[in-house]
């Protein structure tokens, strides 16, 4: 983990309390969290527990009902846009296929938030667009369109995109999801590489155990709408709790149900036979 | 008689809501026009997409109708002994109602749809969220160059389309029909007047502009963000602005026509 200086506050990110509804049902209910500055952290969870929901909160797209997401010491939404704006251009997005802009090439499509934010000149756009594909290692294919490159290549592309504006925070939707293991590899190192030696945070968004516990200095373990265990990855895998047992070690039964929650199976065919 | 009572209920809510919502949609733009001036590429790049690529249709549109023009009006001039005027009534019905209505027509079904399923593609692969995430306002950076590059198209394209009309008209009129060349040219001479014609033709044409591009880039930017979703994008524009064209027309005209 990067050295803290005295002023700032040791957790970049704070989830206070956050609850969080759509229609009647509580996404988040009382959900808190803080991740540490220079952390790598993955945010886990059974499909539909709201991880990337969690991702809408801290980046501002969705303003939680109740709790706050602090970043840097300040309530990421409700605010204004421009200050929100303010607050974006400090953090990173990487999406799962990478959301690249299909009508620019990749050297544009990394420099797109240079020429939107700055008034850089050319030669100096061209050395950070470059310096930053070489480091994901694809200054070769600065030509190439998006519709020409792999998952793997799509995601280092979208991730130079992401470190271009040199964020404090860089956030990844699912980021091995689709990929061969010659990319999740790549991706894994690229990560832990980005984290430590621009000394940001990052947080992960994922259900890779394996890869999780390789890369994260924390897990968070997310269910019902709370943080229901935590720790390193060493203490996630002692943890003793059969929610986290069932996760980690990938069980089919456990407290989460092979059947989604329902009718019983008689009672359905009854209903749709009209008996 | 209830269920239907409560369906009509439902669609007029509906339709209420996607106006209303519209409504804010084209307000929301207003503050970002004189903003957009300050990056004329982005407008050019747009006039080149939505415009310069419409230009072949409406060229080939244009001069068929002229084609079309003077064949029809052909016998009734005659019979009322006006063959002389058939240049008039061609550049007349061309510059005040068949440019600009067939013109935005052809818009919409060419760069209108075009436009829609652009940005709701670019909904539905994340590319707006992936703009918005980088602190670069999607409203800003697509939607308004795309809408003023349509505002400034829609003329231009309806006046281009004017043009090959009347010289498709002249060239079945003169060469095929045997009218006078003098006779044609000095009838549009005396008739059309630029003001009371091509003002008004220019001016319907703004206004199918606005509303073509507004259509477009608005279903576009609210369509679901699935292959369904950006298909009924397009076609709700397609649909919508017709019929917006022809009812806007009828009553442009009723405003234009003198003494109406």
């Amino acid at each position: 983990m990067a050295p803290l200086s005295h002023q700032e506050s040791a957790n970049l990110v704070e989830i206070r309390d956050v609850v969080y509804r759509r229609g009647e049902r509580a996404i988040f209910d009382g959900l808190s969290l803080n991740i540490p500055r220079g952390s790598v952290s993955a945010i886990m969870g059974p499909s539909g527990t709201g991880k990337t929901t969690l991702l809408n909160l801290i980046t501002g797209q969705l303003l939680p009902d109740e709790g706050a997401v602090i970043f840097e010491g300040r309530v990421v939404c409700p605010c204004s846009r421009q200050r929100l704006y303010a607050t974006r251009r400090q953090i990173g997005v990487l999406f799962q296929d990478g959301a690249l802009l299909t009508n620019l090439n990749v050297f544009e499509n990394v420099a797109f938030p240079l020429r939107e934010h700055t008034r850089l000149p050319e030669q100096l756009i061209r050395q950070i667009v470059l310096m930053r594909l070489h480091s994901v290692g694809l200054r070769a294919a600065w030509q190439r369109m998006p519709s020409e490159l792999s998952g793997g290549m799509a995601r280092r592309v979208g991730l130079a995109r992401a470190l271009v504006l040199d964020p404090k925070l860089i956030v990844y939707d699912e980021p091995f999801t689709g990929l061969d293991p010659i990319a999740v590899g790549v991706i894994l190192r690229l990560i832990r590489q980005t984290n430590d030696v621009l000394g940001i945070t990052s947080i992960v968004v994922t259900h890779d155990v394996a890869e999780a516990e390789i890369l994260a200095d924390l897990i968070f373990l997310i269910s019902e709408g709370k943080v229901v265990a935590n720790g390193s990855p060493a203490e996630m895998q002692q943890n003793e709790s059969s929610l986290v047992r069932q996760f980690m070690q990938g069980l089919a039964n456990g407290p989460v149900p092979f059947h989604y929650p329902g009718v019983s199976y008689s009672d359905q065919l009854h209903a749709m036979s009209g008996t | 008689m209830n269920d239907s009572i409560r369906a009509c209920w439902l669609s007029f809510g509906q339709f209420a809501a996607t106006f209303g919502g519209f409504q804010m949609f084209s307000l929301r733009l207003l503050p970002y026009l004189p903003k957009a001036i300050l990056r004329p590429r982005l407008i050019t790049e747009q006039i080149y997409s939505i415009g310069v690529l419409s230009l072949v249709l409406t060229m080939f549109g244009g001069f068929f109708v002229g084609t079309m023009l003077a064949l029809q009006s052909y016998s009734t001039l005659v019979e009322f002994g006006q063959i002389d005027s058939l240049g008039a009534f061609a550049s007349e019905a061309l510059v005040r109602e068949l440019g600009p209505v067939v013109a935005a027509l052809l818009f919409a079904g060419r760069a209108g749809s075009a436009v829609a399923s652009e940005v709701g593609l670019m909904r539905a692969t994340n590319q707006l969220a992936a703009m918005e995430l980088m602190a670069v306002d999607p409203i800003q950076r697509v939607v308004v160059p795309r809408f003023i590059a349509g505002v400034l198209s829609v003329p231009l394209l309806a006046a281009i389309f004017c043009t090959l009309g009347v010289l498709g008209a002249y060239l079945i009129g003169v060469h095929q029909l045997g009218v006078d060349a003098g006779a044609f040219w000095s009838h549009i001479q005396d008739r059309v007047d630029l003001y009371d014609d091509v003002g008004s033709g220019l001016f319907k044409s703004f206004v199918f502009g606005v509303s073509a591009s507004l259509m477009g880039v608005y279903e576009g930017y609210y369509a679901a963000p699935t292959a369904a979703g950006v298909s009924r994008a397009a076609t709700r524009t397609v649909v919508i602005t017709s019929v917006w064209i022809l009812l806007f027309d009828f009553v442009l005209t009723g405003i234009t026509v003198p003494g109406v």
